[in-house]
């Protein structure tokens, strides 16, 4: 037997799936281990060893596959763990990074500092040399200058560099001389250039890029190499490949010259992991762990990419799979402010003390209390009984809410729950309506061990008609990993515009982009007729200041002069639907191109062949127990099914509860769930949804 | 009719808690979706990247339900600009549309378009989606929405002094017959139009969603619950504050032909913690002036209340609750109240607008620590300029837009430096700073230096934030910039023994290093060789220099904002060198010391 195996380390629990050569899939989880993460990466290999019966080792050396969501480039952004970097810029911008371009704030905010730089002021160096917009230089390069700023940094004790300097995106000259003069005068320091990590023009975009690429270049090598150490001695010999934030895998030295795009990889496997559970075009998909609530969306059936995503006060600068986070997630703290308004979350009680009921020292009354306090969490049954969850001290914390709200503490229980699901559906429109999806014609997959609990109600605030609590809803973004492809993607500045189209220096660039391409191909080991390629630009309306990507088909990479039409119609097309409105009339200029390399990998379609038995017998709970149900429908007595005891095309309706030993599912009442093929627990609200599906 | 709000903490609830909060978060979604069809189709610059539009949602009697995301200005006094609606018109329909934006007819100014459209529920009038968009043009003889010197209405754009637009859902296009013939560019004008008719049926269609959903009865409720919430939170607020009457004063820059000495702004606000309550009076000010820097009753009111609101928990929420308990007391003919028609007011949302908000944040100030903020810099430096001009590498096509290079720096409040990317009182530090590379490819010119200004700053124990400066300069072409740097005369002031924030620049400067210094309200030409520079308005400095933290004076020296120099002889703070090579620490001995004798100096 060999296995595939996907490890994805969340804020709380490693989660570990593994795949057998059959498709046949398990779920294994083990506490995160903050600090040196791959130990919790062997502990949970361990248990799942365990799980198959097997030594470790055994275990290990079957192995064929590890793909990984490593989480240790974000917590080292978020915690602020990062190495010291020395950002050379040009003279006259030494305050690049402290403009940003005007850093977000609220109208009436005015107590709060204005936000540090990502790199401070003495660790900042400029120099003289000058390029336009159009590639000249206009003040060469004072290498003298660049000596002395090495000479500072070195002084300084910096751990990496990152050189940003104008308009190195059309002309590298003088990045790459930089590059040469910092190699000469501090060895063995890693520099990252701008032009190299995210070559797109706006320089802040693409300079915090570099900044933060350096910053976690040194930790994301060291963990590498003590991970393949732990692996190698643990008997390993098959392939690890590591997530990234585009929707893809990368082998490790990949993503060793490119760190940052490790940087909040792991979430972004929840939206792969619906690309394989789902036809549907439009998917939301809400992940709702311990902290935060996570949420992203397919629109036409593929990935939304953004270039707006942040980190503390800054733009993480390069693209990524756009996944927002609200912090409403078990450990969200309830409040109520002198107005006598409820508040849940942004404050957590993270994973220590967590919750009250954890038993873990925590007091604040948050919203995993509240779901024991209702009866929706068994609190014998938590983590399949593996954690004893303290009733009474639920009970005590979300006493303070229902006393600072005059009401009772069920009632109390019930405001904090609905109140939760209300931030949620809130950051679900923020992002459907911002991409032009309209959430009441989208479906629903959960991930995450909390949302089932919360997902019926979302689900009719938002008018939505169906949803899908897959069956390894708890470790979905692991799930994700293991159907994913082997990706990257490659960027380059090349002006023009359909007024003076240049379709040989497009090609010339889209070769350039596919070469690269074509080698991290090599290296990643995908085979010829596993390979494609896909090709966007982004294009903008003479006078406008932001772009917009556009995807566009060029077979072989080439692009003549009679395609401009149809990059100019999809131009437009695309501007219409994000903005509703075209300008036939106005100029288009192009002045960005990307190219995404697509590979596939052996087995990766295996796992959606996989099914469950059918279901034999009628459809029988394990039990019920008694659920507050809000002040309308009060206190009632719900079934509880166990779903590893349903087959397939079972039946169950609400009012109900569906658990396993990683989730608890609340289906309201008219929402009828019926067990797929694979095991997954597929919900339709509306007595009348159900017999068209069963037609 | 009028309703009142109860601002005590055991006012009658008529809905559940956990109700308020979900409708709270239900019409913030709707605005915030209004919002996203206005940005998404209208065509113009200054609405989609500049953000220059805001919707809102009032009730039917005119009281502001919820706003997310606008600009201060276009909302604190959406009221007046829906109220002279139900004045004029007595047949209203479901499914009618109106149009306003006249200063007369409780406007803000020419240039914003409001949008009113009633939501019926069961038939009767509950609501109105307000969507108000700044147009590119409106007509004017001048190509500007900003007039200074347009002395009346009739140097002004259309007006439209409530207009209905649809008539039971049907569009009058004779109406925008109107609009498109006396506008330069009638195809943008025509297209953030239907931006704004679409985001208020969008806003009428989810309010009416909601009824649906939770019951008209549960909304009602909500709102009235909803205004108590907003009543009792000022209401605390205020009740916090110091009992009295505070007063203040500031100036506008002078305005050839319009002021020549400049514009004063007085403000007083008389605060009843026992009543909660607080009334600003802008009556003590001089008549209108001959030309467009009046405010509408509209600005005036609203910059009355931002000023209160700057200085309360951001987290009240600027409903019509809370709106109720701070009045505002104006004067007709006023420059600063209720114009006298048919005088100008052009500019009402800047400039002189803008200083009746600075002197509103500053006002508190008078109540001494920790109350109120220091001044912050004026509006439309050079940096913020339209630049025009034939671009040489596209064959002389003319380019002519805003940039957004620099501009200027807030000042400080108690406990916070001024914040850096302020952009005028009426911005809020909300509008987006130009990309150097966006800009240098869209046109032929070349940004230099931009970045901050040592030294720019007023001192204080906490410092107003030093002024962005900028260095470009055209490429192959002589390039015209129009700009008018208020606060280049009259730069702002420190409170509570604050010092100053430096003020405005424009200079010239020559191939062969000369350079001169260019007036403050101007269109200037800069020819192929010159530069320009410009220094925008810094932030002022609140309370003594001599209680700042030595700690804040070092941080502020090592992020490169503050000279030693300077630290020393303002702050009297003496340096070492620390662990890093380029950081300061505090050298506690040599500056106790310092500060001791300075102490002992000043004593009488």
């Amino acid at each position: 037997m060999t296995y595939d195996v996907c490890i994805d380390i969340g804020g709380t629990f490693t989660d570990c799936l593994v795949a057998d050569q059959n498709g046949d899939i398990s779920i294994f989880k083990a506490p995160t281990t903050p600090g040196e993460f791959e130990k919790g990466f062997i502990d949970v290999l361990n248990v799942a060893a365990e799980g198959f019966g097997l030594q470790p080792r055994a275990f290990i050396e079957q192995i064929a596959l590890i793909v990984h969501g490593s989480t240790v480039s974000t917590n080292a952004l978020v915690e602020k763990k990062t190495v010291r970097v020395g950002l050379l810029l040009n003279d006259g911008h030494q305050d690049m990074l402290v403009l940003r371009e005007g850093p977000r704030k609220g109208a009436f905010e005015w107590k709060l500092d204005y936000p540090e730089p990502y790199v401070p002021r003495n660790l900042t160096q400029t120099v003289v040399g000058r390029i336009d917009a159009r590639g000249k230089v206009i003040t060469p390069l004072d290498e003298a200058g660049v000596r002395a700023a090495a000479h500072h940094f070195k002084v300084s004790g910096v751990e990496a560099l990152a050189v940003g300097l104008l308009w190195s995106v059309v002309n590298p000259s003088h990045e790459l001389r930089v590059a040469e003069i910092l190699a000469e005068e501090l060895p063995g320091i890693p520099v990252t250039l701008s032009h190299e990590i995210n070559p797109m023009p706006r320089e802040y975009k693409r300079v915090i890029a570099a900044a933060i690429d350096a910053s976690i270049r040194p930790i994301v090598q060291t963990y590498i190499k003590r991970l393949e150490t732990a692996l190698t001695s643990g008997g390993f010999h098959g392939e690890l490949l590591l997530a990234n934030c585009i929707g893809g895998m990368m082998p490790l030295s990949e993503m060793l010259q490119k760190p940052i795009y490790s940087v909040m990889s792991g979430p972004t496997l929840a939206p792969m992991a619906a690309l394989a559970l789902s036809d549907e075009p439009d998917i939301i998909v809400g992940d709702m762990g311990g902290t935060t609530f996570d949420v992203s969306a397919l629109r036409g059936h593929q990935l939304i990419i953004t270039p707006d995503s942040m980190i503390h006060d800054d733009s993480l600068g390069i693209p990524k799979v756009d996944v927002r986070s609200v912090g409403a997630g078990g450990g969200s703290i309830a409040s109520v402010d002198i107005g006598g308004l409820l508040h849940v979350g942004p404050q957590s009680a993270g994973a220590r003390p967590g919750p009250a009921c954890y038993g873990q020292g925590g007091l604040a009354p948050t919203v995993t209390d509240a779901n024991v306090v209702l009866g929706i969490v068994d609190p014998d049954y938590f983590l399949g009984g593996k954690m004893k969850l303290d009733t009474d001290a639920a009970i005590a914390a979300v006493s303070q809410i229902a006393s600072a709200l005059g009401i009772g503490v069920q009632e109390a229980a019930w405001s904090i729950y609905t109140t939760a699901n209300h931030n949620m559906v809130s950051a679900i429109e923020e992002i459907t309506v911002r991409e032009g999806l309209n959430p009441r014609e989208s479906f629903f997959v959960c991930g995450g061990g909390a949302t089932a609990i919360h997902i019926a109600e979302m689900v009719d605030i938002l008018g939505l008609t169906s949803y899908m609590i897959p069956r390894f809803m708890a470790g979905l973004s692991a799930f994700g990993g293991l159907i994913s492809d082997i990706c990257r993607e490659d960027n380059a500045v090349f002006l023009t515009s359909d007024a003076a189209f240049n379709a040989k220096g497009v090609t010339a660039t889209l070769g350039f982009l596919t070469q690269r391409g074509t080698s991290f191909f090599d290296g990643a080991g995908v085979a010829g007729e596993n390979r494609s390629f896909e090709f966007s630009f982004r294009g903008r309306y003479e006078f406008q200041s932001f772009e917009i990507e556009v995807p566009f088909d060029a077979p072989g990479g080439q692009v003549t002069a009679d395609m401009l039409p149809d990059l100019v119609e999809a131009f437009h097309q695309m501007h219409e639907r994000i903005y509703s409105i075209r300008s036939d009339n106005d100029t288009v200029e192009f002045v960005a191109w990307k190219s995404r390399a697509v590979g596939k990998r052996d087995g990766q379609d295996l796992l959606n062949s996989q099914r469950i038995a059918q279901q034999s017998g009628p459809v029988v709970p394990k039990g019920a127990r008694q659920v507050y149900l809000g002040p309308q429908d009060g206190k009632q007595n719900l079934a509880v099914y166990d779903l590893r005891g349903l087959g397939e095309s079972a039946t169950v309706s609400g009012p109900c509860l569906v658990e396993n030993e990683t989730f608890t599912a609340y289906l309201k009442s008219d929402h009828h769930g019926a067990i797929d093929s694979q095991g997954n627990l597929q919900v339709v609200v509306g007595s009348d949804l159900v017999k068209e599906t069963q037609e | 009719m009028t309703r009142e709000y109860d601002a005590s903490p055991d006012a009658k609830r008529r809905i559940d808690p956990f109700m308020v909060a979900v409708l709270k978060s239900r019409f913030e979604a709707i605005v915030r979706e209004m919002s996203l069809v206005v940005m998404r189709a209208s065509r113009s610059a200054v609405i989609k990247n500049a953000r220059d539009f805001s919707c809102a949602i009032l009730t039917f009697e005119h009281e502001l339900v919820t706003v997310e995301d606008a600009l201060p200005i276009h909302v604190m006094s959406m009221d007046m600009a829906t109220r002279p609606l139900t004045d004029h018109f007595d047949d209203i329909e479901d499914g009618d549309i109106f149009i306003n934006n006249c200063p007369y007819t409780g406007g803000t100014h020419h240039a914003d378009l409001i949008m009113a459209m009633p939501v019926f529920i069961e038939g009767t009038p509950r609501f109105w989606a307000v969507a108000l968009s700044h147009h590119a043009d409106t007509g004017a003889p001048a190509p500007s929405t900003y007039l200074p010197f347009a002395k009346n209405i009739f140097e002004e754009g259309m007006h439209f002094p409530c207009v209905r637009l649809v008539r039971k859902g049907e569009v009058r296009d004779d109406i925008l017959r109107i609009g498109t013939m006396r506008n330069r560019v009638p195809d943008l004008w025509l297209g953030d139009v239907h931006a704004q008719l679409g985001a208020c049926r969008t806003g009428a269609r989810r309010i009416e969603e909601l009824c649906t959903r939770y019951s008209e009865q549960t909304v009602l409720d909500f709102i009235a619950d909803w205004f108590d919430y907003g009543a009792r939170r000022a209401a605390a607020a205020i009740s916090a504050l110091p009992k009295g009457t505070y007063s203040y004063s500031i100036k506008h820059d002078p305005v050839p032909g319009v002021a020549d000495d400049g514009i004063p702004v007085n403000v007083a606000v008389h605060v009843d913690p026992e009543a909660g309550e607080i009334i600003v009076d802008a009556r003590d000010n001089i008549d209108c002036v001959e030309g467009g820097l009046n405010l509408s009753a509209n600005t005036a009111t609203g910059s009355c209340r931002i000023g209160v609101f700057n200085n309360l928990d951001a987290s009240i929420p600027h409903n019509e609750g809370a709106k109720s308990r701070v009045k505002v007391r104006l004067r007709k003919g006023c420059v600063v109240g209720e114009p006298s028609y048919p005088v100008g007011t052009s500019v009402a949302t800047t400039n002189v607008n803008d200083r009746l908000m600075i002197a509103g944040n500053a006002v508190f100030s008078e109540m001494g620590a920790p109350y109120g903020q220091a001044e912050s810099g004026s509006h439309l430096p050079a940096g913020v300029g339209v630049i025009s001009g034939a671009d040489p590498f596209k064959g002389g096509k003319t380019y002519v837009n805003q940039v957004f290079v620099g501009y200027a720096a807030g000042g400080a409040n108690h406990g916070h430096d001024g914040w850096l990317t302020y952009c005028g009182a009426a911005n809020a530090g909300l509008i987006q700073l130009d990309s150097v590379e966006v800009d240098e490819s869209m046109y032929p010119i070349l940004i230099e230096e931009r970045g901050v200004l040592q030294d720019s700053q007023g001192a204080g124990e906490f410092e107003g934030a030093p002024a962005m400066y900028g260095l470009f300069r055209p490429i192959g072409h002589d390039m015209t910039i129009a700009y008018a740097a208020d606060g280049t005369t009259f730069p702002p002031r420190g409170v509570l023994g604050g010092g100053d924030g430096k003020a405005s620049l424009t200079r010239r400067i020559d191939a062969d290093g000369s350079t001169e210094d260019l007036p403050a309200f101007a269109e200037e030409i800069i020819p192929d060789g010159s530069k320009l520079y410009f220094t925008a308005c810094a932030g002022a400095g609140y309370g003594p220099p001599s209680r700042r933290d030595p700690q804040r004076v070092a941080d502020t020296v090592n992020r490169g904002w503050l000279s030693q120099a300077r630290a020393t002889q303002d702050y009297g703070v003496a340096f070492e060198d620390g662990a890093e090579p380029g950081v300061l620490q505090v050298d506690e001995t040599a500056t106790d010391a310092m500060r001791k004798s300075a102490s002992e100096k000043a004593r009488p």
